[in-house]
């Protein structure tokens, strides 16, 4: 019985020191192989192919090794949960030569700035975050104005004024998203309502197909969402009710339902940035991409989008980019029916950033 | 083909097995990489150079192995008593939170108590969770597996609306950052747990912790009357009432024991790593669930816990590294999935012995 104790910690030892006996013998080969290649790391919050928003940031990295060829190495990890796992992920990142790293999830915010700290010659690049520094820059855009233009399409395809929106984490970024969708939706169907089902999770196809699920069951007849993954249109399809995705193209998941996206084009800032850092003018900064530059835009139509609900889109999206229109200017009034932007008055980006309630219209609570 | 129990155990069957085992782990992964066009050796050894001997790599390991030990110490102690304590993970959150409400509470005064304080709530925030399913067990012999199964779910949601749906105590209200994402008030520095440094290597308390924890448990269970009677209970209860032992008693004192080291691994989350109460941190790490696959591998050795919780730490690291645009996370994980399931089926072969019969 006393052996039997002993039964795991002799061969981890001994497997340990094989490893070590491993790693002595390669680990001098290793030092001396110094790649000439730029080297550049994207860490993502679900997986490459997603079909949602980690997979626009993977095209955005391929658009950046395909404009650079050699002269880069690009590299990613996925699937790296929000918490104290990412610290160890940007070290060993660091660790293999990146000299830029971009991470693509809010979550990751607290472990990239203390790294930023720790490593003041490698550039860190944080989307859909607020903290800058000297060696940090933050980035996102104005995924609210295509998400407007993508509500239109939902709005034009309700017939009961019911649409519902899968939602990821109540934070000021879904909330704002919401808040535009619903917005959006209104500009087609006057009085049209939008029901949320918080997931709590950036990408969970179970949960998403149950939020679908429910979201049809409580009367929604157009499904919108927030969240990364495709599952709401894989849902939608099979019961023959239109949906607006996010993020990425996925008409291929609903290929009769599908309506439109708001799809983000993340490669010519990657291309910039990745750029800059190889040739020493790198800087920090706080850009927020606009619809006029390209950055947000819509996905192709599908086959239920009228022509003039089109029309009335492509007025809309002219309007926004020449500045005519801003879809979170006054009156805007919130659930409870209070003005919160009064006429004249438009939200700054700032104000975007901390938004914390709902537009008339939307049911469901932005504490999640 | 027969499959038996063996009656004695040769002492090389320990050595011989094992190393097969992991050799055998090794064979079957090169075939996966080379299929998948991947240089095997080049692999395995970016693998554990990863996890254990890259600079900064084994205190990596151990940052992702010390939770690991404190639920693997839960589960194995419950375990021996045949008493399966699923909860670990619903604990876990319990002693992260009343960790770190008592590090907010002691802000300002000496750092020993404050830390003290946070060990002696995490451990009490723990047991106090895992009470409910135990004097259920003791009184109204509710299956304990269900009962803190389910907890962990209240427990989980409990932990999000106290940062995302309400206005709590623990929640950070103040700052453009917090109105941006909901999150924890940061602890105070009095509150951050010590480490120390061995040439280069970190140490932090909790894990410090987690290891003097397993020699207790082991002293407990193999060298007084409390653990001898919990063995006899768990391998036969009536042998046990035979014998005049109170079966109540142990059922609610090994829960308890259990709960508060679950409780202690939460509060040195808190404590040791993330400084605040992180609700998504914690629910996506399932530690307490990896606990219960810890201590069964370690066969509810506590030393064994400890050693697999720093294998599996470390290989969990190693999978982050390895992964990338030319590695994908699918084979990764194949590859980490063949060494466990190895090690596991190995261990078949130590108790049981293979005769082919006509």
């Amino acid at each position: 019985m006393k052996k039997r104790k002993f039964a795991l910690a002799v061969p981890l030892a001994l497997a340990a020191a094989l490893i070590l006996a491993l790693g002595v013998s390669t680990g001098s080969a290793r030092t001396q192989k110094q790649s000439a290649a730029f080297k550049a790391a994207w860490i993502y919050v679900g997986p490459h192919n997603d079909n949602g928003w980690s997979q626009a940031h993977d095209k955005g990295r391929l658009y950046v090794q395909s404009k650079l060829g050699s002269s880069v190495e690009t590299t990613y990890k996925e699937n790296v949960p929000e918490g104290s796992q990412v610290s160890q992920v940007i070290e060993s990142l660091i660790r293999d030569g990146n000299k830029i790293i971009f991470a693509t999830s809010f979550g990751y915010q607290s472990a990239m700035v203390a790294a930023a700290k720790k490593h003041p010659d490698v550039k860190f690049e944080m989307a859909t975050g607020t903290a800058q520094s000297a060696n940090m820059a933050e980035y996102f855009g104005a995924g609210e104005d295509a998400i407007y233009l993508s509500g239109m399409a939902a709005g034009a395809a309700t017939k009961r004024g019911v649409i519902g929106y899968v939602v990821p984490f109540a934070t000021p970024e879904v909330v704002r998203h919401a808040n535009a969708f619903a917005l959006g939706a209104q500009a087609t169907h006057p009085g049209a309502r939008i029901k949320l089902i918080w997931t709590n999770s950036w990408f969970d196809p179970g949960k998403e197909t149950k939020a679908a699920q429910s979201l049809h069951a409580g009367g929604a007849d157009v499904l919108g969402q927030n969240v990364d993954s495709p599952a709401t249109g894989q849902y939608a399809e099979k019961k023959g009710i239109p949906w607006v995705g996010y993020d990425s193209d996925a008409q291929k998941f609903a290929p009769k339902q599908w309506l439109t996206a708001a799809v983000y084009n993340w490669g010519p800032y990657y291309l910039r940035k990745v750029k800059a850092a190889m040739n020493g003018t790198w800087k920090t900064n706080f850009y927020y991409g606009t619809l006029k530059e390209g950055f947000v835009t819509l996905a192709p139509y599908g086959p239920k989008v009228k022509a003039k609900t089109k029309a009335a889109i492509a007025k809309k999206r002219a309007a926004l980019i020449k500045g005519k229109f801003y879809e979170f200017a006054g009156p805007l009034y919130d659930q409870k029916g209070k003005l919160r932007v009064p006429k004249g008055k438009r939200l700054s980006v700032k104000q975007l950033y901390a938004m914390n309630w709902l537009v008339k219209g939307v049911i469901g609570s932005a504490k999640g | 083909m027969r499959i038996e129990r063996r009656l004695r155990q040769p002492w090389w069957l320990t050595v011989v097995v094992p190393v097969v085992s992991i050799l055998l782990a090794f064979v079957l992964s090169a075939i996966v990489l080379l299929l998948t066009g991947h240089p095997p050796l080049k692999s395995f050894h970016r693998l554990f150079d990863a996890a254990f001997i890259a600079n900064g790599a084994l205190t990596e390991t151990v940052v992702s192995a010390t939770p690991l030990v404190f639920t693997g110490l839960a589960a194995a102690v419950a375990f021996r008593m045949n008493l399966f304590n699923i909860g670990g993970e619903g604990q876990l959150y319990g002693g992260a939170i009343t960790g770190a409400t008592v590090g907010l509470l002691l802000a300002g005064t000496p750092s020993p108590l404050v830390i003290a304080g946070m060990i002696l709530a995490g451990a009490a925030g723990g047991a106090f969770l895992a009470a409910i399913p135990a004097v259920l067990r003791a009184f109204f012999s509710t299956n304990e597996i269900i009962t803190s199964l389910m907890l962990n779910y209240v427990v989980g949601l409990v932990l999000e609306y106290l940062i995302f749906d309400s206005h709590s105590y623990l929640r950070d209200t103040t700052g453009f950052e917090a109105k941006v994402f909901p999150q924890g008030k940061t602890l105070p520095d009095e509150a951050t747990w010590s480490s120390w440094t061995i040439h280069g290597l970190v140490l932090p308390l909790g894990f410090v912790l987690a290891v003097v924890l397993a020699v207790l448990v082991w002293i407990l269970y193999s060298r007084t009357r409390f653990g001898f009677e919990v063995q006899v209970i768990g391998d036969s209860p009536r042998a046990g009432r035979y014998a005049g032992m109170r079966t109540r008693r142990k059922i609610l004192a090994v829960m308890c024991l259990s709960g508060a080291i679950a409780g202690l691994g939460g509060a040195s989350q808190t404590g040791d790593f993330q400084h605040q109460l992180d609700p998504r941190a914690l629910r996506q790490a399932n530690f307490g669930y990896t606990g219960i696959v810890v201590a069964a591998l370690a066969r509810y050795n506590p030393f064994a816990v400890v050693l697999v919780a720093l294998l599996l730490g470390g290989l969990t690291n190693a999978g982050f590294t390895l992964q990338g645009a030319d590695f994908p996370s699918g084979l990764v994980g194949v590859m980490q999935g063949l060494i466990l399931f190895c090690a596991l089926g190995g261990e078949l072969f130590v108790r049981y012995r293979v005769r082919f019969a006509w």
